[in-house]
């Protein structure tokens, strides 16, 4: 017999959870984050969510849960560590993030945070995470959480030639660390746009404080969306969306950001792009705002349109309502196979039908370090050189 | 928006007092939401007529995520805004789990934002058994707990747990003590027992409800007081009762 179930996966993987979401946006800000879970789970996050274990020390930690604990719903067990925790290490702030076994005893950790800040004076988050949902979710709500709670208020700058940025939505997860974020950071200071501040990679903690000056936000995953609509509604911020991939592209986007500060709209350089509308198109697989923006870059390279599959919560605000939310294995096949061209992770390549083309583009969040040396620099003409190089 | 949560032993009378105040608040012109976190899923039946609401768990068992706030919430008498949690099969599953994903499911529809209740009403399960239980008094729900009781022993050791779980969870910001309410079943020393119960945990008697045939008779017609009788006796300390549990909300002009 022949087994058929729907949005179940045979080959295909998960893409990186929540919980790990959170601790890689907070790796750089000098808090301590703990994740709440048996003792083991750790190793999920440092061997295969994190490439910056082994070079960059943070304080990264789990609680060791119990099953005693968990039965008994010992949160004074899990307080008093974080308690301890704080005064030895003197972290800048306290973040705990739910998994599944706490979300399943119906823990509050919001509730457990305000009770370990009373007790140290240590700001403290609480994160609703599950373990059940990507790691875009808990990236986004951490970065947000951070930002509400320190970023002050600043008195406006007048501008002075072209307009300041910050970089959000900003992780190994998405950016992977083989020069991607380092390459953006240079296209735009090249161009003459200062970049403020980098949520959360290569930043200190005083440029994260100083966001507030920059005259236009980046959202450069659909991770930093919450935060941009954040300083949107502190600092009036307007904010881009998009990640400039290729020359051509690279010129829409800076154009864009000049709009951005001009006009205080919003500007989405990558969305509504052609999409296709009958025949066999791209495939593009992967989290939204670079799907899009690979949309965009791949659409001016060869001048053909592509559609979009996002297996993953977030759409950034680039998604059209042709593209495509689904994760299923079988009904993920069934779309290559309506494809000529698939781009996306090599996970994905074990599922394509045959007689369709495919295009690898490692993802730190899905394949972790399998294909990590693979991943090439994305942004400028950098993307175009490496799409030189799949023949397109 | 006050938002309470109503909590004692199972049997005391909770239901039957949340499901009268909710139609005295509504018979002050407030807009109303009901909400019944018990398994057992009757908070609000005699809100409609005896009829049994199709609970959130239900409608999330068939529909998953795509379930509307329309499905979720209905409307009973007095115009009262109708949600029963629900629970998983007796004897199965986690019920303070479900009470918890129920909740959760109410906020991600934005059921206040939608309904805009002036007074939100939680009737939970007997006791703060587990973490499920404590929900409806954490921040965001509830700000006020009522504790009813009689003066029976058990019912009175139930009123004690429950004002001590909120005790303990004062250092998280969780929802604070209202008061308590006297639901009279004429045993020696009542008064003088519950008296006592309130200065133990700190706090006051916020009304007395007598013993009165007519709740029973109107629980027999599947209707609340106030619907079934509206000018007697007991549905006037039903609407005095409403009145001083706004007052201990700091409300009293709501």
């Amino acid at each position: 017999m022949q087994l058929r179930m729907k949005q179940s996966n045979r080959i295909l993987s998960t893409y990186t959870a929540d919980v790990s979401g959170v601790c890689s946006a907070l790796y750089e800000m000098g808090g301590m984050t703990v994740m709440h879970d048996a003792s083991g789970c750790n190793s999920t996050y440092n061997t295969h969510d994190e490439p910056r274990w082994y070079n960059m020390p943070s304080m990264v930690y789990i609680s060791g849960l119990t099953e005693t604990e968990a039965i008994l719903g010992d949160d004074e067990k899990l307080a008093r560590d974080l308690v301890d925790g704080i005064n030895g290490l003197h972290p800048r702030f306290c973040a705990v993030a739910g998994t599944p076994i706490p979300t399943m005893m119906g823990i509050d950790l919001s509730g457990i945070a305000r009770l370990v800040e009373r007790r140290t004076g240590t700001p403290c988050f609480g994160f609703k995470t599950t373990g059940m949902q990507s790691y875009v979710v808990g990236a986004s709500m951490a970065l947000e959480a951070v930002a509400r709670r320190f970023c002050p208020e600043t008195p406006k700058k007048v501008r002075s030639g072209k307009p300041s940025v910050n970089l959000l939505g900003v992780t190994p997860l998405d950016f992977s660390v083989t020069g991607t974020v380092e390459a953006l950071r240079s296209l735009l200071t090249e161009n003459g746009y200062p970049v403020c501040s980098c949520w959360a990679m290569g930043s200190s903690w005083e440029e994260l404080m100083q966001a507030g000056n920059a005259d236009v936000n980046l959202v450069v995953s659909s991770a930093g969306l919450t935060l941009a609509k954040f300083f949107r509604e502190k600092y009036g911020t307007p904010y881009v969306v998009g990640i400039p991939m290729g020359e051509a592209l690279t010129g829409e986007y800076l154009a864009e950001i000049d709009n951005a500060a001009e006009t205080g709209e919003n500007r989405y350089p990558v969305k509504g792009g052609k999409i296709p509308t009958n025949g066999k198109a791209a495939l593009i697989i992967g989290e939204a705002v670079w799907a899009a923006s690979m949309r965009r870059a791949y659409e001016l390279s060869t001048g053909k349109p592509a559609k979009i599959l996002c297996p993953l919560e977030l759409d950034g605000e680039t998604l059209a309502p042709e593209d495509l939310r689904i994760t299923g294995e079988r009904e993920i096949g069934a779309e290559m196979a309506k494809s000529d061209l698939v781009i996306a992770d090599p996970i994905y390549e074990y599922v394509l039908p045959k007689g369709i083309s495919f295009v690898r583009f490692p993802h730190e969040g899905y394949s972790g370090r399998i294909w990590r040396k693979e991943i090439p620099v994305f942004v400028g003409k950098d993307w175009d050189t490496w799409w030189e190089t799949t023949n397109f | 928006m006050i938002k309470m949560a109503i909590y004692g032993k199972g049997g005391i009378g909770k239901s039957t007092t949340a499901a009268n105040l909710s139609m005295a608040f509504a018979k002050m012109g407030l807009k109303v939401m009901q909400i019944g976190c018990d398994p057992k899923a009757d908070s609000t039946i005699n809100l409609h007529g005896g009829r049994p609401l199709t609970t959130v768990l239900d409608l999330v068992r068939q529909k998953g995520k795509a379930v509307t706030l329309e499905e979720m919430v209905t409307v009973g008498d007095g115009g009262v805004f109708c949600v029963e949690a629900g629970g998983p099969t007796p004897g199965m599953g986690c019920a303070g789990r479900g009470i918890i994903a129920a909740l959760e499911m109410l906020e991600e529809k934005n059921a206040f934002a939608v309904y805009q209740p002036d007074v939100v009403l939680y009737d939970v399960l007997g006791d703060v058994v587990c973490g499920g239980f404590a929900m409806p008094i954490r921040e965001g729900y509830a700000e006020k707990v009522f504790l009813i009781t009689s003066g029976e022993n058990m019912a009175i050791h139930a009123a004690a747990n429950i004002a001590m779980a909120v005790e303990n969870f004062a250092d998280r910001g969780y929802a604070s003590l209202g008061g308590i309410i006297l639901n009279h079943r004429n045993v020696p020393r009542e008064l003088e027992k519950v008296q006592e119960l309130a200065e133990d945990v700190h706090t006051g008697i916020v009304g007395e409800l007598p013993l009165s045939s007519l709740v029973q008779q109107a629980d027999e017609m599947q209707q609340t007081v106030l619907q079934a009788f509206p000018d007697s006796e007991m549905a006037k300390e039903y609407e005095k009762l409403a009145r001083q549990v706004l007052k201990a909300c700091g409300k009293e002009n709501l």
